[in-house]
């Protein structure tokens, strides 16, 4: 089970991520920040016990980061 | 329940090495730290078989994603 000191972190890269996020001008660097933010989001699905939830989301959330991959990917001359 | 805190902690610290890098480049291997110390605690937090298959499903999943931005980022084969 989730502690204190587990949740205060899981929120701190919740936190991080979020600012990171919105501070940010580059999109690889916004890119990063939202990995980071799903990243916390997982120990609290799991916490709960939904295991399948979180097994779909874990191959989910790489597919959409791919597709904004497209979007800004780089102009090679 | 000490290797939980280890792995929560590494996550913090790589997550905030993330912030303070100036640099993209240098970003992605830290990024690699917290995705592997999540998966450490989705492995340890919930002692249920179906948990070993969550933490493999998010292994895979982050690494391919932080592979992915980062080929991206470098732009490919050089003509």
């Amino acid at each position: 089970m989730m502690d204190e000191y587990v949740l205060i972190a899981c929120s701190a890269l919740v936190l991080i991520g979020m600012t990171s996020a919105i501070l940010h001008r580059d999109p690889f660097d916004k890119l990063i920040s939202l990995s980071i933010l799903i990243a916390g989001i997982f120990p609290f699905i799991i916490d709960r016990g939904y295991l399948d939830v979180a097994a779909a989301t874990a191959l989910i959330a790489p597919l959409s980061t791919i597709f904004i991959l497209y979007v800004c990917r780089r102009q090679i001359a | 329940m000490i290797a939980l805190y280890v792995c929560a902690g590494i996550a913090v610290y790589a997550a905030i090495r993330i912030i303070a890098e100036r640099n993209t480049m240098r970003k992605l291997p830290f990024l690699n730290v917290v995705s592997f110390a999540v998966t450490g605690i989705i492995a340890l937090l919930l002692p249920h078989p179906l948990t070993i298959l969550a933490a493999a499903a998010y292994f895979v999943g982050s690494t391919l994603e932080s592979n992915a931005i980062a080929s991206t980022w470098s732009g490919g084969i050089k003509k």
